[in-house]
C-alpha cells in the first residue's frame, strides 16, 4: 500500500510546541568583519533580540595613548581602523597640530587629501568585495576589486613603504614626498578607475538577486540613526548630509569641487550600497583635482623628533573617514606622554545601531544589514 | 615631575559665560566656564543638573546640539572626569560638557557616581559602559551597567593613574622559565 503524503494542512499544531532559541553567531565567524559575537534570541527565524559583546580585539589603544611618547604612538594608532588607517593618522595629527599651533604647509595638505581619498577608495573597494561574499556571491567577486586595490596598495608602498599600516601622516606634514613618476603612475589610475566602477556596477547594481537581498531591508530611520549617534553614508543615506568635507570643512577641502552624496529618504541596505558606489566616483574625481593643483614645497611643518611634545591644553579634531567621523580628544599637559588619549571610533557609534535594526528581521538579513553599517572590529575594540 | 610644564593657571576672576553657559544661565543651571579646548566652549556642569541641561541643549530650537560624539571618562589627577562632547547635525555648533568629581569626595573604595543618561540618549548607552569599564565612573540608571571592553568579571579600571596591572607570565618574575 503506498503511503499517501500529508497535505500541509492537515498537520495538527495544537500540541506544536514553540520555544525562543539562543543562538551565538560566534566570534569566529567569517562575515563579521572581525572578532565579534553576537547572541541572538530567535523565534524561529526571526531575530527577537541581539546583544552584541565586544572586546575581544581590545587592545588597550587609549592605555597605549598614556603612556607612550607622542612619537611612539603615531606608529601605534593606524592599527585601530587598518582599512582606513591614514584617517586615524589625520585625526591624531590634526588635534595635535591645533594644541600646538603648528601650521601645515600646502603640499602636504594636497598630499594628506590625495592619500586620504585613495585610502577611502581602497577601503570601500574591499567593503565591496566581502559584502558580496557575505551575501554568498562567492563565484569569486571580491578579486573583481581586488584588482583596482592591489594597484592602490602598490602605490601606498611607494609613498609610505607599507601596504597597510602607513604610518605616513604624521604630525606637523607627512612623512616622505613621492617621485615624480609615483603622480603619473595616480593619474593613470584614476584614468582607468570609472570604467572599472562600471564593471562592478554591471554585475551587482541591477542584479534581480542582490535587489531582492538589499532593497526594503534594514531601514534605518532618521530619528533613530540622529539617537544613536550614526555618522557616515549611514546617516547620509537616511536624509541628513552630515559629511565633515562640506560642513566643517579641513585641509583643503573648501577648494576642491565634489558632491556630497546624501538621499534625502530612510535608507535601506541597496541605498547605502549605491552611496559608497558613488563616493568612490567622487573621491577619483577629487584625486584628479590634488593632482593639477598639488604645489610645490615642503612637507612637514615642524621637525620631528623622538622626544617630541606637544604644548599643554586639550582639544578635540575629527576627519571623514570612509565608515563615519572619526574623532580624537587629546590632553596634554606638556610631557614627554600625553596625558589622555581619547578616540571616537565611528565603527563603535555606528555598531550600537545594530540592535535596532535587526529586530524582527530573518537570520538571513543579519549579514546584508550588519555588512551594509560597513562595520570594522578593531576599529570599535581599539 | 619637575620635567613637565604646568598646565596655564587658573584665571583669577571665573570666566565669562558663553553662548551655551548664557543660555542654560536663562533656564536654571548654573555652570563654570573653563579655558577653551582650542576654540570650543568648554563648561562644567554639576551631576544633579545634567539630565535637564543635556535635554535642554539637545531639544530647545536655540541650541540643537543633536549629536552626541563621545562621552570620556579622565582621571585627571585631583578629580575624576565625566567629559561630554555635543555637536549638532544641523549647524556648527560644538560644546564640550565636563562633570568633575573631586577624588576627595569619593569614599574609598568606591567609584565617582553621574546619573547616565542613556534612558533618553542611546548612543550614550555604549558611551558609559566603557566609561565605567575602562575609567571608572559609576552610570546611576543605566540600563545594563556592564564592562564592555574588558571582560565582565576583570578587577580595577585600567585608565586611571593608580591601575596596577595583574600578573601574568610577562610581567611577574618566576624563578623557573621555559628559555
Amino acid at each position: 500500500m503506498a503511503t499517501e503524503l500529508v497535505k500541509t494542512e492537515d498537520f495538527r499544531t495544537d500540541d506544536l510546541r514553540t520555544d525562543e532559541m539562543i543562538i551565538n553567531m560566534g566570534p569566529q565567524h567569517p562575515a563579521t568583519h572581525g572578532v565579534l559575537r553576537l547572541i541572538l534570541t530567535l523565534d524561529g527565524e526571526k531575530v527577537k533580540h541581539v546583544e552584541p559583546i565586544l572586546g575581544h580585539l581590545h587592545r588597550a589603544q587609549e592605555w597605549q595613548g598614556q603612556n607612550r611618547t607622542w612619537f611612539q604612538y603615531q606608529a601605534l594608532i593606524d592599527r585601530v581602523d587598518y582599512l582606513s588607517g591614514m584617517f586615524t593618522s589625520w585625526a591624531m595629527a590634526r588635534s595635535c597640530e591645533q594644541l600646538d599651533g603648528i601650521t601645515v604647509p600646502p603640499r602636504a595638505e594636497y598630499l594628506r587629501v590625495m592619500v586620504a581619498e585613495m585610502n577611502r577608495i581602497s577601503s570601500h573597494l574591499l567593503w565591496l568585495g566581502t559584502y558580496l561574499i557575505d551575501l554568498g556571491a562567492m563565484f569569486g567577486f571580491p578579486f573583481y576589486p581586488f584588482r583596482e586595490r592591489e594597484k592602490l596598495l602598490d602605490l601606498f608602498e611607494e609613498i609610505s613603504g607599507q601596504r597597510m599600516m602607513f604610518n605616513y601622516i604624521r604630525i606637523g606634514g607627512v612623512h616622505r614626498d613621492p617621485k615624480a613618476e609615483w603622480f603619473q603612475k595616480v593619474r593613470k589610475f584614476t584614468e582607468e578607475f570609472p570604467q572599472r566602477v562600471d564593471e562592478y556596477e554591471a554585475i551587482v547594481t541591477e542584479n534581480p538577486i542582490f535587489l531582492k537581498r538589499t532593497k526594503g531591508v534594514g531601514i534605518l530611520k532618521q530619528s533613530v540613526a540622529k539617537d544613536y549617534g550614526v555618522t557616515g553614508p549611514c546617516i547620509r543615506c537616511s536624509g541628513i548630509p552630515l559629511d565633515l568635507r562640506r560642513t566643517k570643512p579641513y585641509s583643503v577641502y573648501p577648494e576642491l569641487k565634489f558632491d556630497v552624496i546624501t538621499y534625502d529618504k530612510e535608507g535601506d541596505t541597496w541605498d547605502r550600497y549605491m552611496a559608497r558606489i558613488l563616493e568612490m566616483r567622487q573621491s577619483n574625481e577629487i584625486i584628479k583635482q590634488c593632482l593639477d593643483m598639488i604645489p610645490a614645497g615642503e612637507i612637514m611643518g615642524k621637525k620631528q623628533m623622538a622626544g617630541m611634545r606637544i604644548k599643554a591644553g586639550e582639544g578635540f579634531a575629527a576627519v571623514e573617514s570612509p565608515r563615519g567621523i572619526i574623532g580624537c580628544y587629546v590632553t596634554s599637559t606638556g610631557g614627554e606622554k600625553p596625558f589622555r588619549f581619547r578616540w571616537r571610533n565611528p565603527s563603535f557609534c555606528n555598531l550600537s545601531v545594530l540592535s535596532e535594526l535587526l529586530v524582527g528581521s530573518p537570520i538571513a538579513d543579519i549579514m546584508a544589514i550588519f555588512g551594509s553599517i560597513d562595520v570594522i572590529l578593531p576599529d570599535v575594540d581599539r | 615631575m619637575s620635567t613637565e610644564a604646568k598646565p596655564p593657571a587658573q584665571p583669577e576672576a571665573p570666566l565669562e559665560p558663553g553662548k551655551f553657559g548664557q543660555f542654560l544661565k536663562e533656564h536654571g543651571i548654573s555652570t563654570n566656564r573653563l579655558p577653551d579646548s582650542c576654540g570650543v566652549e568648554t563648561i562644567t556642569i554639576s551631576a544633579d543638573d545634567l539630565h535637564q541641561a543635556l535635554k535642554l541643549l539637545r531639544s530647545s530650537q536655540e541650541t540643537k546640539l543633536d549629536l552626541l560624539i563621545t562621552v570620556s571618562g579622565v582621571d585627571n589627577n585631583d578629580t575624576i572626569d565625566a567629559v561630554y562632547h555635543l555637536w549638532s547635525y544641523y549647524n556648527n555648533d560644538e560644546l564640550v560638557l565636563k562633570v568633575m568629581t573631586p577624588k576627595a569626595s569619593i569614599p574609598e573604595g568606591k567609584l565617582p557616581e553621574v546619573p547616565s543618561i542613556s534612558n533618553f540618549w542611546s548612543a550614550a548607552n555604549w558611551h558609559e559602559r566603557e566609561t565605567y569599564d575602562l575609567a571608572g565612573v559609576r552610570f546611576t540608571g543605566h540600563p545594563y551597567p556592564r564592562r564592555i571592553l574588558n571582560p565582565w568579571d576583570w578587577e580595577g579600571h585600567p585608565l586611571r593613574r593608580d591601575y596596577k596591572q595583574p600578573a601574568d607570565d610577562l610581567n611577574s618574575k618566576h624563578k623557573v622559565s621555559f628559555r
